[in-house]
């Protein structure tokens, strides 16, 4: 056995790379569940209790899983119901059904869902026949029928939760909430979202019969957490087949997260967002820069990931522009300062325009009206520039009126970075007056 | 599909656990669908109605009553309990006997499916709307030898607004004929639904035996929850005040109360570490409790945010007081949010970068924006006072 640990301990190094890939994408990006979730062990242990009650002792309960995007609320979800299933008595019973917001646009679809995922009588194969009152009354005469000790208690979980807020009469939440209230048959209402005012979102009565459990996933890491968490979302599992290659990782990870640089460019990712989508979002950018020939994460690579994910996309899209379509997008700004962002239009521009061509000598824009009008009608199409009233066609396209949509500050960034943009359209854009 | 369904979940491998301990005990008996065998603090209302009820029956007239109240102060238990007493006293022929039937705004679709059900549930016949409601309406007004009196409870009865009203209409309207012996209970939340929604015929036909169900004192909180808990000593008494002067406050809505109660059941369960010293849910754990379900979580979202999010509250606190509107583009809270950047020394951001995270802050609604199409241009409000924000951010 022990020869054979050694013989398999070296692979050669493009199996090792594949093998790494494998562990890592399918961390960072199929968001794998972990083994126990870190930072909300609170929380987890209240969702586990309330599950268990109603699986075990058939209590009916209702909650709310409230947190902001990326924070991990389908995760800790995932680890409860995962947590809850190793129980056998849990296994055989625990019915669940999973309707997203999303999917389920109106009651009529989540009911259909719902029967066919219990798989009620009226459900044959995959289809579900009768009516939406029919499958309406026949669910909830089913549930009804049921009781605390003896039906099988039925989990529903209820992603983006909000969603379902915004039913005609929020029949559905009524529903799912009286019968939680109710002596029927045992269900647990499970309802995840973003909005921290969710509550107001319910009319009256629905609140009342919600029971006001929320589980809140507000936690704010300290950035040395973070940096640990940027480590083992990194490290190899302790069954990777090549021992030497997995230390040469640990130890390359590990001076990955002690270098500087790394380090400013992490505090500059944890000061924009403490969500872990983002951060797997950036490391991912950088394991995709691993390869035989280079199977390390580099500090240099850490910096191009995050330039990527920094950069910003309208200053990208001025780079570009044509030099006309430059000019026409300076013209703007200068009017922009000058009428204190007034909206403008394409005559105002051509004018402005046309200033800056008479004190220049050399006419080498000088292009007709219709080449304006083509290059403003472009930038209308990029959405640098947006008609203030959506009535397009009542005015002609050279008097409607515009707002430009960008910021000073990424006019002058653009500039700077543009490809051969020549002096006296760069000391146009600078110049104060137009 | 099979003919005659029998609609029912699957049963369970083994029966349910019963509860092993006191806590656990008081538990299953503070849940809210146990309910008692008669309602504390609601005898007034009991008598009446059953008053109502019974002199209907005994006459073989009919008539309408509407009952109003805000959501969780017992109506529908009430009128629950009132059938079961009649129907027992049906059953010891002191009675004429009489049939019970319930239907529920919520529980229909359409308005119009209320005919249905009342059809299903007097016959078992399965029908039409429209053709639910002539047959209906020749039971009603036709003479019938040996015929039954009938209740039937209309809850949610604002949803059974059309509007044409006809659904309404004919449910006040079989009352008043000779033959129907009908006597229909309503329960709806607005104490004057009728004088807002309804049309004068539909208004008068309901008549004006009305019922209103005050919400809950703190004293009648505490004794529902005593009753329930019948002798099973779980709480201190403290405890159990504070709990209902706080519901009392607030809205004196039961369901709230007795869902307090069971979180601190729960709490002190798990606080198992240092036990109070009677081994009974304390003041701390009802106090735990309350605050987990009353407090709104915008402050510690706060506290919580990155530090750009919270530079981005400031900012657009800034821009507020700079303009002395309570509500500013993003573009100009994006010069306050850079000025900030300097002062705090930190690199300045993109104008992609502060546009995410303004929609992080949207998304969880601590700000209110308009659609992101917009882009810079994007109105944006704060969706909490500015007094939280300064308080969330100053407090560390």
């Amino acid at each position: 056995m022990s020869k054979r640990k050694v013989t398999d301990a070296h692979l050669p190094v493009g199996e090792c790379i594949t093998q790494l890939q494998e562990v890592l994408r399918r961390r960072l990006c199929c968001q794998q569940l972990p083994d126990r979730p870190d930072g909300v062990e609170a929380q987890h242990k209240h969702l586990l209790e309330l599950l268990r009650r109603t699986a075990v002792h058939g209590e009916s309960n209702s909650v709310l899983i409230v947190g902001p995007r990326g924070a991990g609320k389908t995760m800790l979800l995932k680890c409860v119901l995962r947590d809850l299933l190793e129980e056998k008595e849990v296994q055989k019973n625990l019915l669940q059904v999973h309707l997203n917001g999303l999917l389920q646009t109106d009651d009529r679809i989540a009911l259909k869902e719902i029967t066919r995922q219990l798989n009620l009588e009226n459900v044959v194969g995959d289809k579900v026949f009768g009516s939406f009152a029919e499958n309406l009354a026949f669910l909830l005469e089913a549930l009804k029928k049921g009781d605390r000790s003896s039906s099988r208690p039925v989990l529903f979980v209820l992603d983006e939760f909000d969603l379902f807020a915004h039913h005609k009469n929020q029949t559905l939440l009524y529903n799912l909430f009286d019968i939680s209230q109710s002596a029927q048959a045992p269900i647990a209402v499970v309802g995840i979202t973003c909005r921290l005012d969710v509550l107001e979102l319910l009319e009256k009565r629905v609140k009342s019969r919600f029971s006001h459990r929320q589980i809140h996933l507000l936690s704010s890491p300290t950035f040395p957490q973070y940096v640990d968490r940027v480590r083992t979302q990194l490290s190899l599992p302790d069954d990777f087949p090549d021992v030497k290659f997995a230390e040469d990782w640990k130890a390359s990870v590990k001076s990955l997260c002690e270098d500087k640089s790394v380090e400013d460019v992490l505090k500059r990712h944890f000061n924009s967002s403490r969500d872990f989508r983002s951060m797997h979002m950036l490391l991912m950018l950088c394991l995709s820069r691993v390869s035989v020939s280079k199977p390390a994460i580099r500090p240099a690579d850490l910096l191009e990931a995050s330039r990527l994910c920094f950069t910003d996309s309208k200053a990208n899209m001025l780079h570009g522009l044509s030099i006309l379509e430059l000019c026409l997008i300076i013209a703007m700004k200068h009017l922009n300062d000058v009428y204190e962002g007034e909206p403008f239009n394409l005559q105002m521009v051509h004018n402005e325009f046309k200033k800056f061509l008479q004190r220049k000598s050399n006419s080498m824009y000088n292009f007709d009206q219709p080449v304006i009008m083509k290059a403003f009608e472009h930038l209308q199409q990029l959405e640098l520039i947006r008609p203030v009233d959506s009535s397009s066609a009542k005015t002609q396209r050279e008097y409607q009126l515009m707002r430009l949509m960008l910021d000073h500050s990424q006019i002058m960034e653009a500039l700077q970075k543009y490809p051969q943009c020549p002096t006296d359209v760069k000391q146009w854009a600078m110049s104060a007056f137009a | 599909t099979p003919h005659c369904a029998t609609p029912s979940i699957p049963s369970r491998s083994l029966p349910a656990r019963q509860p092993a301990n006191v806590l656990e005990e008081a538990r299953t008996r503070l849940h809210v669908s146990s309910v008692p065998e008669s309602l504390p603090c609601r005898e007034q209302e009991f008598q009446d109605i059953y008053s109502f009820v019974e002199s209907k029956i005994i006459d073989g007239t009919g008539g309408c009553m509407y009952i109003s109240g805000v959501p969780g102060t017992g109506k529908t238990a009430t009128v629950h309990e009132v059938m079961r007493c009649l129907q027992h006293a049906a059953d010891v022929d002191e009675i004429p006997p009489f049939h019970f039937i319930e239907i529920n705004g919520m529980k229909m679709t359409d308005p119009h499916q209320a005919y249905v059900q009342i059809l299903q549930k007097l016959t078992g016949q399965k029908a039409t709307a429209d053709h639910a409601a002539a047959l209906l309406e020749k039971r009603f007004s036709n003479p019938a030898p040996r015929k039954e009196t009938t209740v039937l409870l209309v809850d949610e009865l604002d949803l059974l607004w059309t509007r044409k009203q006809n659904v309404m209409y004919n449910l006040f309207d079989w009352p008043t004929r000779r033959h129907a012996r009908l006597v229909v209970l309503t329960i709806a939340n607005t104490m004057d639904l009728p004088e807002r929604i309804m049309i004068n015929r539909v208004a008068s036909r309901l008549g004006l035996t009305r019922m209103s169900f005050q919400p809950y004192s703190f004293k009648q909180l505490q004794q529902i929850i005593m009753s329930r808990l019948n002798k099973v000593k779980a709480f201190e008494e403290d405890a159990l005040q504070l709990v209902s002067r706080k519901v009392a406050a607030l809205s004196g809505d039961a369901r709230r109360c007795l869902d307090i109660c069971r979180r601190a059941t729960e709490i002190c369960e798990h606080s198992a570490a240092e036990p109070s010293a009677t081994g009974l849910v304390g003041m701390s754990h009802v106090m735990e409790a309350l605050n987990e379900m009353f407090s709104s979580a915008y402050v510690t979202a706060i506290k919580c945010a990155s530090v750009q999010e919270q530079l981005f509250l400031r900012a657009v606190i800034a821009e507020f007081r700079r303009i002395g509107l309570e509500e500013a583009t993003f573009q100009q809270v994006f010069v306050q949010q850079q000025a900030l950047c300097r002062v705090e020394g930190l690199q300045p951001v993109s104008v992609s970068e502060g546009l995410a995270v303004c929609q992080r802050l949207g998304a969880c609604r601590l700000l209110l924006l308009e659609p992101s199409r917009l882009g810079v241009l994007q109105r944006v409000r704060l969706n909490v006072s500015q007094d939280d924000v300064l308080f969330a951010l100053k407090a560390d």
